[in-house]
């Protein structure tokens, strides 16, 4: 008869040397593992209230404008250097990790600052509705001169510098494109039914002599610099405030809409937008893509910055404070963890760009148990206290009543039209996706 | 801008709908099918190379959620469970990596009996650190109940007098030694060694590792029973005035008093895979208990007379249960089904049964002196008559009577206490050879047991997660049985669930609906052969005439074109006309039907 009992080898199990790591070993049976999904929902749990309980996402305010600070924009090739420009007609270079000023240029132009963009080789490009371009040099506390003043014919609105070539793009009554050297502009782009003012020009970023602009006639018009006329252009149901390009993807262009909403166009398409973007509660105001295009920045009349992740048109990050106004302008800094949004009170405000995302050095278990984190989040996120954890947000009275009104309306248009539907002979066609009803007419 | 869009298009091309593939429509000649398939990278690097085994290995049948209509959601779920299922799959790989062996006796004649062989040829057997759990404790001071830590390393035990010891029972380390000069009857470790609970005469008391008492708790009144729910830090105690009481170890909260309405209860378990209490009382009821149900969950008529034993079989998933009773009998149970028991016995010697089931599914049954061991699965195999299953291993004890007997996890060792102390045995292959070091490490540091009883707080499991069924957690909710194939104003038709259907079609689908309109909808006859309209009728009936139902219904049947009701018109209608139109021909065509002649083919057909 064999006879053998269980022994545990205890060299097997502990450290050899004093200072070694004690060896672990793992059973995967399930059965040594009981309550293994409530312990893992519990963990779920956990993370989603840990997520909220750091999201600390206001960082700093710039200060330094008297005015809303109408004009963001960042170096391309920087991290760290940032222009705003405001309403009182100032200009400040700020830097992102030190947080201070660079440069100030309080009077840079008469009357708001509508425009900025930077030119190669450290050159700030800023326009204003004094009827001027003016180049700035950007190295250092060098002069309080322009190094350059263009003058134009009207009120300008918007600039955009050409990716390689020494050319840029200013949107006033038309689309005028000009080069750094001449005084004059190169050449002038505008639709050719089109009486409107054109309020913001951007070229793409990857095919560079393509460049779009929106106006005030609810338009958004597609350009070619080397056709020198315009492609294309789509009359809307309300106007659009503002206009980014994908950063990674040519032909995506994102429009914030003066009806609440955001819509990214496939411009190969342009019948429909490929996603609607609902959650602002007011017009839109600005809007500028993430550097990785898998995320996008807006901010709204409604006295708040949303982030949205690309493809997901509801729930966003909301971010908003007390004393912040209207965000006339928002952009991304360019390693796509920070926002920083302008707004009517005059402060440039740096924000996370994901709201519990912790500072500083994260070691190699932090961030593998932050990653652990998110993806049990993802895996719980069906649950219903999950789910709610992660996606309550506070959000101030007057957001919150206006959210619910509109609900309220946007159900009531809904039941209206569902009776109409029910008892009318406009019942009989199918009803039209709400995609569709935001283009009126495309035209060539 | 054609740059452009040209440039787009390599990357993701607009059409989001993949082309489906018509044959019909496909033109011209077929092309022959591509089969120079020369991709020489793959060539080159499939000699080397393996797809891993998670990749490779697909399961066959992953469970779907075709009834899912979200289209997102049903395709993520489909993912998880496909992924769930190959996971399985590749635990067998896993098992590979378990390096300890199990402990077993083998026969090899055909004469040869397992239960033959005594402890003292066991201890021989098995190598000089293995014979070390062969031990006898000579203590005073009354039968000793006794319990292990959740990774067997720690032992506690408690006289019924009051003698209170708890220790390292491998290294022999004392931790601590009470005299507490009263009586104790049960003692339990909390969630790891350096807590421990004890049943006292009148209050469950608290000590810590080294034997300060750290809390009394006064609620818990004459207890006899203490049981530690480890992922829920939550001791549970019944006592002689009947009540399940459940005290948060976490919080210090009470969360819950259960009245069982039974009596003393001298008798408790846990089901350690679902956390549900099991408790025996004295008319011969066992009762299962959770802390958000105010009633069992379960109860069952066990035994005739006093139920004094209870043990729930943890290596099958908490499915087999095992009852002693005071009539001398074993019983086990299946707890998926409580139609009858599985197997029964009676035991020599009754009166004071003990049971313990060890980790690996072995029952051992301590009555009169012995202490017998059975092995699993002759346990849980149903048997009419009422013979024990095959004995494993059976060891006499003296010193009557015997009041506990505890298997020690991951460890081939049963301890037994009785009144003279308390005895290991080494019954080989009861233990589970393989621990996991996150959930419970004979061999953890200090560090380690710090750290795990933080991890363990933090993954404490809300009170009110504890069912039955421990897998609710996180499923999905069945698809609703109760759907109905339906058409709603002649749309194609779909499933409802039937409390969504509109209420004229859920009368229909419950028959209450009256169907009768459809055969009657034109004139009626009355019984004296007079002909009323309709209307006439309702109005002359009297019976349930008022009835709500019967009003609702008529109001529907007015201005409701069901297209169902329409066709069966439609078709009776013609079947009448069809009718009509035969009886006609049988009247014209009586005086005509005779005999058919030969003549007949050269009639001129009309």
């Amino acid at each position: 008869m064999k006879i053998s009992v269980l022994q545990h080898a205890p060299e097997a199990h502990l450290p050899i040397r004093p200072g070694d790591p004690t060896p672990t070993s793992r059973n995967l049976n399930p059965l040594m593992h009981p309550f293994s999904r409530a312990r893992e929902r519990t963990r779920a749990l956990n993370a989603a209230k840990m997520d909220r309980i750091f999201a600390k996402p206001f960082i700093d305010s710039l200060e330094g404008h008297i005015d809303a600070v109408e004009v963001l924009t960042r170096q391309p090739g920087s991290l760290t250097t940032i222009a705003s420009g405001s309403w009182d007609g100032g200009i400040i270079l700020h830097n992102l990790s030190t947080r201070n000023r660079l440069i100030s240029l309080p009077q840079a132009h008469k009357g708001k600052v509508s425009g900025m963009c930077f030119a190669a080789g450290d050159r700030l490009l800023s326009c204003g509705v004094d009827r001027n371009i003016k180049l700035w040099s950007v190295t250092s506390e060098s002069s309080k001169t322009p190094l350059n003043v263009f003058p134009g014919k009207s009120a300008f609105n918007s600039i955009d510098h050409h990716r390689t070539d020494p050319l840029f793009a200013t949107a006033s009554s038309l689309v005028q494109i000009w080069d750094e050297t001449k005084s004059a502009p190169v050449s002038n782009l505008t639709f050719p039914t089109s009486t409107e003012t054109i309020t913001s020009v951007r070229f793409n970023l990857s095919e560079s002599s393509v460049l779009a602009s929106i106006g005030s006639d609810r338009t958004f018009t597609l350009y070619d610099i080397r056709t020198g006329k315009a492609e294309r252009r789509v009359v809307m149901q309300m106007r659009s405030n503002s206009l980014a390009w994908s950063p990674t993807f040519p032909t995506t262009v994102l429009l914030a809409s003066e009806d609440h909403n955001l819509y990214t166009f496939d411009i190969r398409h342009l019948q429909t937008p490929s996603q609607i973007y609902k959650a602002h509660v007011a017009a839109v105001m600005s809007c500028d893509w993430s550097p990785t295009g898998l995320e996008f920045v807006s901010g709204g009349w409604d006295r708040t910055v949303r982030i949205w992740k690309e493809g997901q048109g509801h729930t966003p990050e909301v971010y908003h404070t007390k004393r912040m106004q209207r965000v006339t302008s928002s952009i991304f800094s360019g390693d796509a963890r920070f926002v920083l949004t302008g707004s009517d009170d005059g402060n440039v405000r740096i924000w996370k760009a994901k709201a519990s995302d912790k500072l500083g050095v994260v070691t190699a278990r932090e961030r593998a148990a932050m990653e652990y984190r998110e993806s049990l989040k993802e895996r719980w996120k069906m649950d219903t206290q999950v789910g709610k954890v992660a996606r309550a947000r506070h959000l101030p009275k007057s957001v919150y009543q206006a959210s619910k009104l509109k609900r309220t309306m946007l159900d009531a248009q809904r039941v209206k039209e569902e009776r109409r539907r029910k008892h009318t002979r406009a019942g009989e066609s199918k009803p039209q996706a709400a995609r569709k009803k935001i283009v009126i007419v495309e035209q060539t | 801008m054609d740059a452009l869009i040209a440039k787009a298009e390599a990357i993701a091309p607009l059409g989001k709908r993949r082309k489906t593939f018509h044959p019909a429509s496909q033109k011209g000649p077929k092309r022959p099918k591509d089969t120079s398939n020369s991709d020489h990278t793959l060539h080159s690097i499939a000699k080397h190379t393996a797809v891993p085994k998670s990749l490779s290995k697909l399961p066959d049948a992953a469970p779907t959620h075709g009834h899912i209509a979200n289209k997102k959601l049903r395709l993520e779920l489909n993912r998880h469970s496909a992924q769930a299922a190959r996971a399985k799959e590749l635990l067998k790989d896993a098992e590979l990596l378990l390096g300890d062996e199990a402990g077993k006796i083998e026969v090899e004649g055909e004469m040869e009996r397992t239960w033959r062989v005594g402890q003292n040829e066991i201890a021989q057997g098995a190598g000089q650190e293995a014979a070390k759990g062969r031990r006898e404790w000579k203590l005073e001071g009354g039968p000793y109940q006794s319990r292990y830590t959740r990774n067997g390393r720690h032992l506690a035990i408690a006289g019924r007098t009051g003698h209170v010891a708890t220790f390292d029972w491998q290294t022999g380390t004392l931790h601590s030694e009470l005299q507490l000069q009263e009586t104790c009857r049960d003692i339990t470790f909390l969630h790891d060694q350096s807590h421990y609970a004890v049943a006292q005469k009148k209050y469950v008391f608290i000590y810590d590792r080294d034997g300060v008492e750290l809390h009394c708790l006064k609620a818990h009144i004459e207890p006899t029973r203490l049981e530690f729910l480890p992922y829920h830090w939550l001791l549970a105690t019944v006592g002689n005035a009947g009540y399940l009481k459940y005290q948060d170890t976490s919080t210090g909260q009470l969360l819950i008093e259960h009245r069982t309405k039974l009596g003393a209860c001298t008798t408790m378990t846990q089901n350690v895979h679902n956390a549900v209490i099991h408790l025996g009382h004295q008319n011969g009821c066992v009762t299962l208990w959770t802390p958000n149900l105010p009633h069992p969950a379960v109860q069952i008529l066990a035994h005739l007379g006093p139920v004094v034993d209870v043990g729930v079989d943890p290596s099958q998933g908490g499915r087999y249960m095992a009852t002693a009773g005071k009539d001398g009998t074993v019983k086990v149970w299946d707890c998926r089904n409580w139609k009858g028991t599985v197997r029964e016995w009676t035991v020599r010697g009754g009166g004071n049964v003990e049971l313990d089931w060890s980790a690996k599914g072995s029952l051992a049954v301590a009555s009169g002196g012995t202490v017998n061991v059975y092995n699993p699965p002759s346990i849980h195999t149903p048997m009419l008559t009422k013979a024990p299953p095959p004995l494993y291993i059976t060891h006499p004890i003296p010193h009557r009577p015997i009041t506990s007997l505890r298997f020690a996890p991951f460890q081939d060792i049963l301890t037994i206490g009785h009144s003279a102390g308390l005895s290991s045995i080494l019954v080989p292959g009861s233990g589970e050879p393989n621990f996991d070091s996150a959930e419970a490490d004979p061999f953890e540091n200090k560090k380690a047991r710090r750290e795990k009883e933080v991890k363990a707080l933090l993954d404490k499991i809300q009170p009110d997660m504890i069912s039955l069924d421990p897998e609710f957690v996180g499923s999905l909710a069945p698809p609703s049985k109760l759907t109905t194939v339906t058409t709603i104003d002649g749309k194609p038709p779909v499933e409802i669930p039937f409390a969504r259907l509109p209420r004229l079609e859920r009368l229909k689908v419950s028959g209450k609906a009256d169907e009768t309109e459809a055969d009657n909808e034109d004139e009626g006859d009355d019984s004296n052969g007079k002909k009323f309209s309709r209307e006439e009728r309702e109005k002359r009936k009297m019976r349930g005439k008022g009835k709500s139902l019967k009003r609702y219904l008529r109001k529907q049947r007015k201005n409701v074109i069901d297209p169902t009701a329409v066709a069966i018109r439609a078709k009776l209608e013609k079947q009448k006309e069809e009718k009509l139109r035969a009886k006609l021909a049988a009247k014209n065509g009586e005086s005509e039907s005779r005999k058919s002649s030969a003549l007949d083919r050269f009639k001129r057909t009309t």
